[in-house]
């Protein structure tokens, strides 16, 4: 194949898959602009006017936010901002004891822990259901934060960064008297900025995305979480399509704002959790 | 290395640890248990493996099941597939790739809730796509109200917002790939086509097989778009085994039949997922 024809295929591909990535995305977000009665105009027969917002107006943010998605968002933040801080406290103390100290079946430890990840929460949430229910936290925040906050990616992420860093930082720290938590803190937490960001995104998507486990746990739907508030959104107002679409544009907006420019971060922990592979 | 005092092991270890003991390990263990159980007027009552010996004689577990496998049948290989596409796409070195990456990346912060709400508006008979495909004379199409159509809505839906996603392990695979490799393939004179068999793929095999276990995972698992589009329906086409076991336990209060499904789910799961490494990973390793 001639080289300029390969080219032009390829860009033809690229364009192609850009175009169904984009355009469905493209359509929600100007019809969340649109009346509610001017969401399938131009469609039949179809114009190009159906892909540019006009008439334009704001109604649907403003009756959204009227009918309480300020307070679901929030409540998300809350529970996401939690887990996230929380996890990495937990998760990046487990992964320093991994990286630095030695005990009887350390390695059997890490390797359950390892294999923990690749059992997807879906799998255990319904038993997670009787757990959290003798525990009493059903309709309580703490049934949404708790559970999800030892994470064995993110301890693994901890403990893939702490081993490489040179052991010599740590002896050099102890013979000048500092304990493990200074030196935690002052020589360890410092280096390690990048993968707390790996690790604290992924928390946070996770529990910004998260559905099955909060429809469970939040059978009262007192407290609403994004993606559960969103869905029962569709089933009340099954045919105000303009607020639907703008629930679904601020729904994936947010993490849209952390990960544009967190990517690198992002796909780094993701990849570390597929080397083992 | 150091001999470190218990205490100080302890306080680091244990929160995690036990987070993950009970939070992940004793579900599993409550899962096979509560399947032994059954409510008969409120009253829990031992039902030793009565719970499994009724699935088989289930025709709405079988019927749950065929669909389940018929779903993971198509939607694994194809999203494996076009994730492999996108990320042989994404690594090419031409001019305005930055632009397309950033593209290619949208799905990834987009919600499975949100990608299904999107797509239920566009998939409507008055929606985006019919008003499209009535450009060139076809529809107006019921994508979703359609036993025809609606278990191929979820797999598109799924896979739009999914394929990104895989691509970006496939894109690290590819990256670990020495470029010289190829380089000394390309001045032998083999041709792209060649290369991608002979040596991008057979190289690329661990991360294939990382990425398709872990998709498998995920869609034996997948809940949210059946629960929000079709609630199983429209005559049981979509109704694939997790939505069968929420509404047993969740809908009809019946934890027991739900238990005892979830447990069948997750171990034909790893069934599949042995088999896989079994096929995939004792093949022969060739140019390693």
């Amino acid at each position: 194949m001639p080289p300029i024809l390969r080219k032009a295929l390829i860009y033809l591909a690229i364009a192609a898959v850009a175009f169904v990535f984009v355009l469905p995305l493209w359509w929600a977000i100007l019809s969340s602009f649109r009346p509610n009665e001017a969401i399938f105009r131009d469609l039949f027969p179809f114009t190009p006017r159906a892909l540019w917002p006009e008439p334009f107006t704001l109604d649907a943010y403003v009756a959204i936010f009227e009918r309480g998605f300020g307070t679901i968002i929030a409540n998300t933040l809350l529970v996401a901002g939690l887990t996230t801080a929380l996890g990495l406290i937990v998760n990046g103390l487990a992964g320093y004891a991994f990286a630095l100290f030695e005990f009887p079946g350390k390695s059997a430890v890490l390797g359950i822990v390892v294999v923990s990840f690749m059992l997807p929460f879906e799998a255990i949430a319904m038993p997670l259901y009787s757990v959290v229910s003798q525990l009493g936290w059903i309709d309580h925040v703490a049934a949404l934060v708790v559970p999800s906050v030892a994470n064995g990616l993110a301890v693994f992420l901890f403990y893939q960064f702490f081993q490489q860093v040179p052991k010599d930082y740590y002896e050099a720290a102890r013979l000048e008297g500092a304990g493990w938590l200074r030196i935690l803190w002052s020589v360890y937490v410092p280096l390690s900025l990048p993968t707390c960001i790996s690790a604290g995104l992924m928390l946070f998507i996770f529990q910004w995305e998260a559905f099955l486990w909060p429809l469970l746990a939040m059978p009262a739907q007192q407290f609403k979480v994004i993606q559960v508030g969103m869905a029962a959104f569709q089933d009340q107002y099954t045919t105000a399509w303009n607020q639907l679409f703008g629930a679904a544009v601020i729904t994936a907006l947010i993490p849209m704002l952390l990960l544009i420019p967190l990517q690198r971060y992002y796909v780094q922990g993701l990849a570390g959790s597929g080397i083992k592979g | 290395m150091n001999r470190s005092p218990i205490p100080l092991l302890v306080l680091t270890l244990a929160p995690a640890l036990l987070g993950l003991a009970v939070f992940r390990a004793y579900p599993i263990g409550l899962a096979l248990y509560e399947s032994l159980y059954t409510t008969i007027g409120g009253e829990r009552v031992f039902a030793g493996f009565d719970n499994y010996l009724m699935l088989l004689t289930d025709v709405g577990f079988w019927k749950s099941l065929r669909v389940t496998l018929w779903f993971n049948l198509i939607i694994n290989p194809l999203q494996v597939a076009l994730a492999l596409a996108l990320a042989l796409v994404f690594v090419q070195k031409l001019p305005g790739m930055a632009f397309f990456r950033l593209l290619f990346l949208i799905p990834i912060g987009i919600s499975l809730p949100v990608a299904v709400i999107i797509w239920r508006i566009v998939l409507l008979p008055e929606g985006f796509l019919n008003g499209a495909l009535g450009i060139v004379g076809l529809g107006p199409y019921r994508f979703l109200t359609s036993p025809d159509f609606a278990l191929y809505s979820i797999i598109a839906i799924a896979t739009w917002k999914g394929i990104s996603y895989w691509m970006i392990f496939l894109v690290g695979g590819l990256q670990n790939i020495p470029p010289e490799i190829n380089e000394a393939a390309r001045l032998e004179g083999a041709s792209p086509w060649q290369r991608l068999w002979l040596i991008t793929l057979p190289l690329l095999r661990p991360t294939l097989l990382f990425v398709l276990v872990a998709d498998i995972t995920i869609n034996f698992l997948l809940f949210a778009p059946v629960f929000m589009l079709t609630g199983g329906g429209p005559r049981g086409s979509t109704n694939v085994l997790m939505y069968e076991a929420y509404k047993s336990g969740f809908v009809f209060g019946d934890m027991g039949r739900a238990m005892a499904i979830v447990v069948c789910l997750v171990a034909l799961l790893l069934v599949i997922v042995a088999i896989q490494f079994r096929l995939l990973s004792s093949a022969p390793k060739e140019a390693k």
